[in-house]
């Protein structure tokens, strides 16, 4: 059983650098940054409008590939590859960006994401009708529950981003509230309000323009 | 239950008398008679199928008012606080256990959920818990089990007073009467309950529990003619009312609204009976209950009021016959037709009325083949105007292996039907995310005109899969043994299986152009809850010991299913990373613990002095999704498991006069969030006089 695993490994190696070796000359070297970024303000709350909680309005945009956030006066460059504003997440293309940005969610955990399968389709946001990466409880990256009334990101949910200029990412959503950290079912209303719409991500960001994770 | 009198004959009423007179405690419960299981009187240890029998006696000396006080120290039972306290059944909720009063049954369910603090257990002679399906004798909602509340007998030349006092301004009082008079019964009984409630947040604007107030009145009726023929009316009213104070929320700033909410019950019962020979009788009874629920809110400077109001009225008629064919074969044939209504704002107006036709028939054949060997077989079909009609078979078997061991198998059907709500809700919230309810009756209907005006955006797959509701299943197996040593040890083990499927969930058929989305009820759900109850019950002369355990794995079948295929994701804990979750971490359906337990010490002497310490242990229940998948897979998705201990001491003052104390919750557990309905440590003192 061990010999056969060898020898199959030893195959698989193979057969893998004969890939490389045909690849060599289209496929650059991996260039594969990996990242967590905690504690994003994302359009955070600043008072009630008819009782309704409401931000300032404006998407806090951020660039994957230089890891950094970006101005909301850049938001028509292809500095910025998504935005965030309450749950709602875009990318920079379709009706939101200039750039060549798209999404889809992948169904599966983020290591698992090795590669993009070869049939992804990469939607792109038709603002305010359909966004890349859709709207809503469960039906995007996150669930509300209606009885804690706390949005928790839907675990085995992988956005896969195609950013502004055209090279591939993929994020997992891991906290909507303050210092990474959900609040209590049990805290006032309150305090999750003023809390949430932080955002707490990881990410790996390919920058050689493969669909390859590794 | 006053026909029971005519059923048993003269011959088991003095079995019957000369029982209570018997102390010990396993011969006390295996000789005791039991009318719930079979719907005829049967002797305890003659039963082929888990049954419990809660007696006047432990309702006393445990100091229990209502209904919920005394279920909760059962095993197996667990009272679970949604709409109320509901009560949980092998794991089952409360919408799929039959609660009965004097055999029958109680409506006026919020949510599905029969509210047991409704019902006084003052002036209550046993209660008897009957496990598994028993749709086969009683139709809808026999799923989990059938709880049956016997109250006091009439006739009895026995009448008392009695008072209460406890915590939180409660106060408890009523008589009960009960005089025969040549060939006449008579009863009346009334119960005050009163408090002022609790609250267990501090400086909260609303209590936890407001100020209450319930009353129970009841009236019985029996009188026999000559040796054939017995009739009789029984005629019981129950009131409750409760201030209602809501902070609501309007335009940014909070509200303090007042009002109250009113429920009204009403169940009369009258019967005749007659006696064709030793080996036949036959009864005609009749049973209409009625139930109004009305909850008013009055918000300042807020434009219209809220009224919530629900009524919903039960008339049922029925003929049983009961035939000892021979002395080893009993049979049982009965029928009968209910008509249900419900008018309710909740579905679209109080005028509307909607109804539901029920005709049944229902059959039980009990065959002792050898005298070790006794079989039961019944069958209930019931057909509905307003659903599929369903058919639900049982078979039990004893096997007596002696005098001491004897072992039980039986396989049952339940069924609950669609409620109201699931067939008739039309409900549109305009506040929160414009979506809507349909019941599946309305719904098609509903989904056409706002098709015709233009207003939906999408219709969903499962649009097309709209059709009449089918009732919830469930196949129930129970097995296990009863052991008998001498007369002072009793041991009961019961292994039990219960397989739902078609149940009813919601879900979406449409969307409308504004966003809202429109649901409606679908049989989509299956489910299991199987487990192990165990009690051994031992008495030492002046004291007695019960010990109580269950174990419980629940699980919905569609989920496990999913797990395997690794289709089902949690985010951990610890790294905050999501992972393809295991079967283990599955922690099955909400509100259900895996382990719960009892002890309960009594010591009595001869006097009738009394002393009753009481354990109960439930491991932890999950309560709510933490993590995102909409499953209970955390440990941070549970509410803390807790024993609570209640204790009890009483002594009679001279002949007539009863007196006892007690501590509920001695060690004052409190859960704010999972268990609103404790309000921690609670003392009471009880004053009784019986005339």
């Amino acid at each position: 059983m061990r010999s056969t695993r060898i020898i199959g490994g030893m195959f698989l190696a193979m057969a893998m650098f004969q890939a490389c070796e045909k690849n060599e000359t289209t496929q650059p070297q991996s260039t594969l940054v990996q990242k967590t970024i905690a504690n994003i303000p994302a359009d955070t709350i600043v008072g009630l409008v008819n009782g309704q909680p409401v931000g300032a309005g404006k998407y806090t945009f951020y660039s994957l590939e230089s890891n950094s956030l970006v101005a909301s006066s850049d938001s028509n460059s292809l500095k910025w590859d998504i935005g965030m504003r309450g749950t709602a997440i875009i990318t920079n293309g379709g009706n939101s960006g200039p750039g060549a940005g798209g999404a889809f969610v992948y169904v599966g955990t983020f290591d698992e994401l090795k590669t993009i399968p070869a049939d992804s389709v990469f939607r792109k946001d038709n603002a305010p009708v359909s966004y890349a990466i859709p709207l809503g409880s469960n039906k995007g990256w996150y669930v509300y529950n209606p009885i804690t009334t706390l949005i928790t990101p839907v675990p085995g949910r992988v956005l896969v981003i195609k950013t502004a200029s055209g090279k591939y990412a993929k994020v997992e959503i891991l906290n909507y509230y303050k210092g990474g950290v959900t609040p209590d079912a049990t805290a006032s209303d309150a305090d999750k309000l003023t809390k949430q719409r932080y955002y707490t991500f990881r990410y790996s960001y390919q920058g050689n323009g493969s669909t390859s994770f590794q | 239950m006053r026909l029971l009198n005519t059923f048993l004959g003269l011959f088991l009423s003095t079995l019957v008398a000369a029982q209570q007179q018997a102390d010990t405690l396993g011969s006390r419960t295996m000789d005791e008679v039991v009318v719930t299981a079979t719907r005829t009187p049967r002797l305890m240890g003659n039963l082929a199928i888990p049954v419990n029998i809660i007696s006047s006696k432990t309702l006393y000396q445990s100091g229990s008012l209502r209904l919920h006080d005394i279920l909760a120290e059962q095993t197996g039972i667990n009272i679970i606080e949604n709409f109320g306290k509901g009560v949980q059944v092998q794991g089952l909720s409360s919408e799929y256990t039959l609660i009965l009063i004097d055999g029958e049954p109680l409506i006026g369910r919020t949510g599905g959920v029969l509210d047991l603090s409704r019902i006084s257990v003052r002036n209550i002679r046993k209660i008897e818990i009957v496990k598994g399906p028993s749709s086969s004798l009683y139709g809808s909602e026999a799923m989990g089990g059938v709880i049956n509340i016997i109250t006091d007998r009439a006739g009895q030349n026995k009448s008392d007073v009695s008072l209460r006092y406890a915590r939180f301004n409660t106060l408890d009082g009523g008589f009960n009467f009960s005089r025969k008079m040549d060939k006449t019964d008579w009863l009346a009984s009334f119960n005050y309950n009163r408090s002022s409630g609790y609250s267990l947040k501090p400086n909260a604007q609303q209590q936890t529990v407001e100020p209450f107030w319930r009353s129970v009145q009841q009236v019985s009726i029996g009188h026999q003619f000559n040796e054939k023929w017995k009739a009789g009316a029984s005629l019981r009213r129950n009131l409750s009312q409760i201030d209602n104070t809501i902070v609501v929320q309007n335009q940014g700033a909070s509200i303090l609204s007042k009002g109250y909410e009113r429920n009204e019950e009403y169940n009369f019962t009258p019967y005749l009976n007659y006696q064709a020979s030793p080996q036949l009788k036959t009864v005609l009874r009749a049973y209409l209950t009625g139930f109004d629920a009305r909850q008013e809110l009055s918000v300042k400077n807020v434009v219209g009021n809220y009224d919530d109001r629900f009524r919903q009225s039960f008339h049922r008629l029925e003929n049983q016959t009961d035939w000892q064919i021979r002395k080893q074969s009993a049979f049982t044939i009965g029928a009968g037709n209910i008509l249900e209504t419900v008018a309710s704002n909740r579905y679209d107006s109080l005028s509307t009325k909607r109804s539901n036709n029920i005709s049944y028939l229902f059959l039980q054949h009990e065959e002792t083949i050898s005298p070790k060997l006794m079989l039961v077989a019944g069958f209930r079909y019931d057909a509905n105007k307003a659903y599929a009609s369903v058919g639900s078979p049982k078979l039990a078997l004893q096997y007596r292996y002696n005098d001491n061991l004897s072992f039980n198998l039986s396989y049952g059907r339940g069924f609950k039907a669609p409620d109201f709500r699931q067939l008739y809700l039309n409900f549109t919230n305009l506040a929160a995310g414009a979506y809507s309810v349909f019941g599946s009756e309305v719904a098609v209907g509903e989904l056409s005109r706002l098709q015709s005006q233009g207003l939906i955006e999408q219709v969903s797959a499962l649009a097309s899969r709209l059709s009449a509701l089918k009732p919830e299943i469930s196949g129930g197996w129970n097995g296990g043994l009863k052991y008998k040593s001498g007369k002072n040890l009793l041991v009961t083990l019961n292994l039990f299986r219960n397989d739902l499927r078609n149940m009813i969930l919601t879900d979406i058929i449409a969307i409308k152009k504004n966003g809202g989305q429109i649901y409606s009820y679908f049989n989509l759900k299956e489910a299991l809850t199987q487990g192990l109850e165990f009690n051994a019950d031992k008495q030492f002369k002046q004291l007695s010991i019960r010990v109580g355990y269950q174990f419980l794995h629940t699980a919905d079948k569609e989920v496990t299913d999913a797990i395997r295929s690794g289709k089902i994701f949690a985010r951990s804990l610890e790294t905050g990373l999501a992972n393809r979750m295991k079967l283990s971490e599955y922690g099955g359906l909400p509100n259900r613990s895996r382990h719960t337990a009892n002890i309960k010490l009594g010591y009595e002497t001869p006097k009738e002095q009394f002393l009753t310490l009481r354990a109960i242990y439930r491991s932890r229940w999950g309560t709510f999704d933490a993590d995102g998948n909409g499953l209970i897979n955390r440990d941070d998705e549970y509410a803390s498991g807790y024993v609570q201990v209640n204790v009890s001491a009483g002594f009679p003052i001279g002949k007539r006069l009863k007196w006892m104390m007690g501590i509920d919750n001695l060690f004052n557990y409190k859960d704010i969030i999972n268990l609103p309905g404790n309000p921690g440590r609670n003392g009471y003192m009880d004053l009784q006089f019986t005339f």
